[in-house]
């Protein structure tokens, strides 16, 4: 028998290449006669364009040219929508209006390019942006999403009627008849503000057009090639094989690297062609706050209503969601912060209400969490706020309320991103919550060591909550697997890679089926002219979607082996196994051929084939789940503030979580630890923020604050829990947001049980020590 | 951004409004400002150029004066545009004469940037900005010392403004320890200015 290679934690095969700064990242894409472009933006969130005047920058020595709406015509028009609408949802109503690619009579956001110039290089692209004059009528920002939807209120887009993007409700049970019923009813309004995926590579594009072969290749950082092919192809009049996406090494996507379709990818595949030469664009950082999307701005209106022994009987929340200036990936993200509200509560009655509102902000499309946090956080807030009420403690009302182990499948009754009912297919979250309190002494805490601390003079609180995190949604991803005369295995898939360790993970699911060292599996992802079909790299969907067709696709690989080998070495398949690059004989030492040379067999160059038959040691599988699989866990921490300084230190950080059969346990706790790392920044650092006039003031790292090492936990404590999902064959669910979901409110909670001596409570995440003291203050009635 | 504050000059309310009538000693009071030109009645403008760090290129800034009651107060509009992004404000001053000759200039505005002055410059430009009003408080007091000096000699007025690297220095002098050595945080005292321009413009400019 091989050694199994999936379900262990190996080094990554993409490593050594990294580290020894050998990987290809887009700057380093040099091409002959490349031309680099800069964007002009505007100053203003909310103006009239009245007039551009380009002509100083025109003139410029070594400026190619200068371009404005007029310039592109037709293509100044909304783009496709990234996401359809939710139909499926009765009662839905909604508003699309997609990205524009250039501002053209209005700009609706600070950021949104008004021009574009293309030089011969970018000093000399972005030094003609400050002669590039545009002459804005400023118009009153739509800021604030309840005054927004007032009678009377500026419209970002005046063909409207109002500013509401887009309005959904769904419930389950009757919440008003529980209400009637209930000893306790909570209400709250609850605000979580906003923050940037930041990743550590900005966002950015090569593009060349091969006049010759009529053929355009992008290389992109993108999140989902085959959309940005597509899109590119069919608004170019080009077959899909004509536009080829390559994704090289990328570091970090979180998110907004799934939109296509963007002013630059639209404009400037436009002037490749025209200018028959290579252009690249390389965002930097304050384009990246400006004009790169971003999530979470969303306040809830929300009630609980409990019995007195803290059951909880129904739950209504009522909440805006800030859009943006456009909505081009419609509703993913409100309708994932209704399906994570209550998920892993025992809650019959369930009414939640989105209004999605345009504003005159960056646009909205999922950053790591996508919408789940806000969820999470909305209900973790009112059961601690109910816990206070009914003097229990947070993680016995957690506990009494929680979905049980033998209730799966769970129907939920709620329809979420995907268009269908989410379903939990599988869990045991009372074992996760047991884990989480016992691997962090809550017990002891509570009994011993707050007790202590507090008559120390110490501020020491605990937070524990629970969460789910939907992932591995469809619609589908496919993958091929050749064998190569080489002995070794090929992996091509259209999912991208921006540092999930794909090439590690995936070759591992590959290795398994086929017997071959992983570091001898060559994972190609993100290139279309490698893998030409799939949707991308989102929604934690990556290794379970992805993943469960290359495992599809290399049983099949295994099975078209062992045919033929059977044939060559005359023995039945049973009798075969495939080690060390081999199929052998079980029991006949030497009695054995070579992957490699079974490939080479397997595509005769002379002689006859037989009919039905398909050269080669390669297959192609595809896999689509009816829903997605649900990765769920429980996190506590322990923090000590300084009630002076409200400076936090969290002391202790437990996570316990479960994404099924983790195909690589280490690459696991690197993905829920990126995850905390930006939980926590949510929490307490870091804030998008949008002045009243609609100026973004923390557009760089100086005032868009990250955590740092120094701010995270000394160590995470990850407790696994593997509860394999129905779903797919190797039991797998995604991981990729569960550090992200519910840091903040176990932070948020920690934090209020840490002043516990203020009575302090705190319905907003997105903190600062500012933030916190005035908190404080206002609890002690200053 | 809200601005508000007072200062006393160290003379009669009737020299203090004439100095501001003078639109060379105001601009002498801006570092960077090229010039200052009276377009219209109670209407000017100024031009000035900032080409350090990232933030560079061209700055025009126009001012419009109403409610003038001479020499008791006035409300200025100012707007400015260019490059480093825009600045719009309006601002009330008064100038009250106090009963020991001095005179009590009050001023209480609101100011909206936009652009790379707001996203990247934020966080120091309100305390900045008041620090730079004081700077050039006492540039106009020396300016109506030098004044008050001369109409009292007959003689030519004898002042010399400071330069750009002085009033920034200042500057610096009063934001806290070590900032200046921090190139970054350094950046924002060339971008004050900018600012500066439009609310010492706007605060002190009268026809």
């Amino acid at each position: 028998m091989a050694e199994r290679v999936f379900h262990k934690s190996i080094l990554r095969n993409e490593d050594p290449q990294i580290l020894a700064g050998k990987a290809q990242y887009l700057d380093d894409i040099e091409l002959p006669g490349l031309l680099y472009a800069a964007f002009k933006r505007s100053d203003y969130a909310h103006a009239r364009l009245k007039s551009i005047d380009v002509s100083e920058a025109r003139a410029l020595p070594g400026v190619i040219g200068v371009y404005t709406a007029e310039d592109f015509g037709d293509l100044v028009k909304p783009g496709p929508l990234q996401v359809p609408p939710p139909t499926a949802i009765k009662g839905a109503t909604y508003s699309s209006r997609t990205l524009m690619p250039i501002a053209k009579d209005k700009v609706r956001y600070s950021g949104e390019p008004v021009a574009v110039v293309i030089a011969e290089s970018r000093y000399i692209a972005e030094d003609a942006c400050d002669y590039i004059y545009p002459d804005y009528e400023p118009l009153e920002a739509v800021i604030d999403l309840e005054k927004a939807l007032q009678p009377g209120a500026t419209l970002v887009h005046e063909d409207l009627p109002s500013n509401e993007a887009a309005h959904v409700v769904q419930e389950r049970g009757n919440y008003a008849e529980a209400a009637k019923k209930a000893d306790v009813i909570i209400k709250k309004k609850i605000y979580v503000d906003r923050v940037a995926a930041a990743a550590l590579e900005n966002r950015g594009i090569v593009i060349n057009w091969d006049e010759k072969a009529q053929m355009m290749t992008i290389w992109c950082g993108t999140q989902s090639p085959i959309t940005l092919r597509n899109a590119t192809a069919s608004r170019m009049g080009l077959f899909e094989n004509q536009v080829r996406v390559i994704t090289p090494f990328t570091g970090g996507g979180f998110g907004p690297k799934i939109n296509t379709s963007m002013p630059d990818d639209v404009l400037l595949t436009e002037l490749a062609v025209r200018l028959n030469r290579p252009i690249k664009w390389y965002e930097d950082r304050r384009e990246n706050f400006l004009a790169t999307t971003s999530e979470r701005d969303q306040v809830h209106y929300a009630e609980i209503a409990l019995t007195k022994e803290g059951k909880f009987l129904g739950f209504k929340d009522v909440f805006y969601h800030n859009s943006g200036a456009y909505d081009p990936y419609m509703m993913t993200v409100p309708l994932n912060t209704q399906t994570h509200t209550v998920s892993n509560y025992n809650i019959p009655n369930f009414y939640t209400e989105i209004t999605m509102v345009f504003s005159n902000e960056m646009v909205v499309t999922p950053v790591r969490g996508a919408g789940r946090p806000q969820g999470v956080f909305v209900m973790e807030r009112m059961i601690d706020a109910a816990a206070r009420e009914l003097k229990m403690d947070v993680a016995e009302i957690r506990r009494i309320n929680l979905i049980q182990p033998d209730a799966y499948p769970v129907s939920t009754g709620i329809i979420g991103q995907d268009f269908v009912e989410g379903v939990l297919d599988s869990g045991d979250y009372p074992t996760a919550l047991a884990k989480a309190m016992s691997m962090i002494d809550y017990k002891k805490f509570r009994e011993e060591i707050q007790p202590k601390a507090r008559a120390e003079g110490k501020h020491l609180g605990i937070g524990i909550c629970t969460f789910t995190e939907g992932t591995g949604v469809g619609p589908y991803e496919g993958a091929k697997i050749t064998v190569g005369g080489n002995g070794k295995v090929s992996v091509a898939t259209g999912v991208a890679t921006q540092g999930q360790a794909h090439y590690t993970t995936f070759a591992q699911i590959a290795a398994e089926q086929l017997g071959v060292e992983v570091k001898d599996v060559k994972v190609v992802t993100g290139d279309t002219g490698a893998f030409a079909w799939g949707a991308g790299t989102f929604a934690s969907r990556g290794a379970t979607v992805a993943g469960t067709a290359i495992h599809l696709a290399a049983v099949k690989v295994k099975d078209k082996a062992l045919k033929l080998a059977s044939k060559i070495l005359e023995t039945p398949e049973s009798e075969l196994e495939l080690v060390g690059g081999y199929i052998q004989v079980a029991d006949i030492p030497g009695k054995k051929i070579s992957l490699g040379e079974l490939a080479s067999m397997a595509n005769p160059m002379r002689g006859t084939f037989p009919p039905g038959a398909e050269p080669g040691l390669e297959a192609v599988a595809y896999y689509g789940p009816p829903y997605g699989a649900t990765g769920a866990g429980c996190m506590a921490m322990i923090l000590d503030v300084d009630a002076e300084t409200m400076k936090p230190k969290i002391e202790r950080l437990v996570m316990v979580h479960d994404c099924g059969i983790p195909i690589n346990p280490m690459v696991v706790e690197g993905q829920v630890h990126g995850g905390i790392q930006m939980g926590i920044g949510n929490a307490f650092f870091e804030k998008v923020f949008y002045d009243e006039t609609g100026q973004l003031l923390t557009a760089s790292f100086m005032d868009y604050l990250f955590p740092q090492a120094t701010d995270m936990p000394p160590k995470i404590e990850m407790g696994h829990t593997e509860i394999p999902s129905p779903l797919n064959p190797l039991g797998i669910k995604g991981v990729g947001e569960a550090g992200a979901i519910p840091t903040p409110a176990v932070f948020t909670q920690a934090l209020e049980d840490a002043l516990y001596d203020t009575g302090v409570e705190i319905m907003e995440s997105n903190l600062s020590p500012s933030k916190v003291y005035s908190y404080v203050m206002k609890a002690k009635g200053a | 951004m809200k601005l508000e504050g007072e200062h006393v000059f160290n003379g009669p309310r009737e020299d203090v409004w004439e100095m501001f009538y003078d639109p060379a000693i105001l601009a002498s009071a801006v570092p960077g400002m090229d010039k200052l030109d009276v377009v219209a009645e109670n209407v000017y403008e100024g031009v000035m150029n900032v080409r350090i760090g990232p933030v560079s290129g061209k700055f025009q800034g126009k001012l419009t004066l109403t409610d003038v009651v001479e020499p008791e107060n006035l409300t200025l509009t100012v707007d400015g545009k260019g490059a480093p992004g825009y600045g719009k404000g309006v601002g009330k001053v008064a100038f009250i004469q106090n009963s020991d000759g001095t005179t009590t200039l009050k001023y209480d505005g609101d100011m909206n940037i936009g652009g790379a002055l707001a996203s990247v410059g934020q966080r120091m430009i309100d305390s900045v900005a008041k620090s730079m009003i004081r700077s050039a408080f006492e540039t106009l007091d020396k300016a109506l010392e030098a004044r008050l000096a001369a109409k009292k000699t007959g003689t030519e007025v004898n002042f010399t403004p400071p330069t750009q690297t002085e009033f920034a220095t200042g500057v610096a002098k009063d934001m806290v320890g070590g900032f200046t050595k921090v190139p970054e945080l350094r950046l924002i005292l060339y971008i004050l200015p900018v600012v500066a321009v439009l609310v010492i413009l706007a605060l002190t400019l009268s026809k």
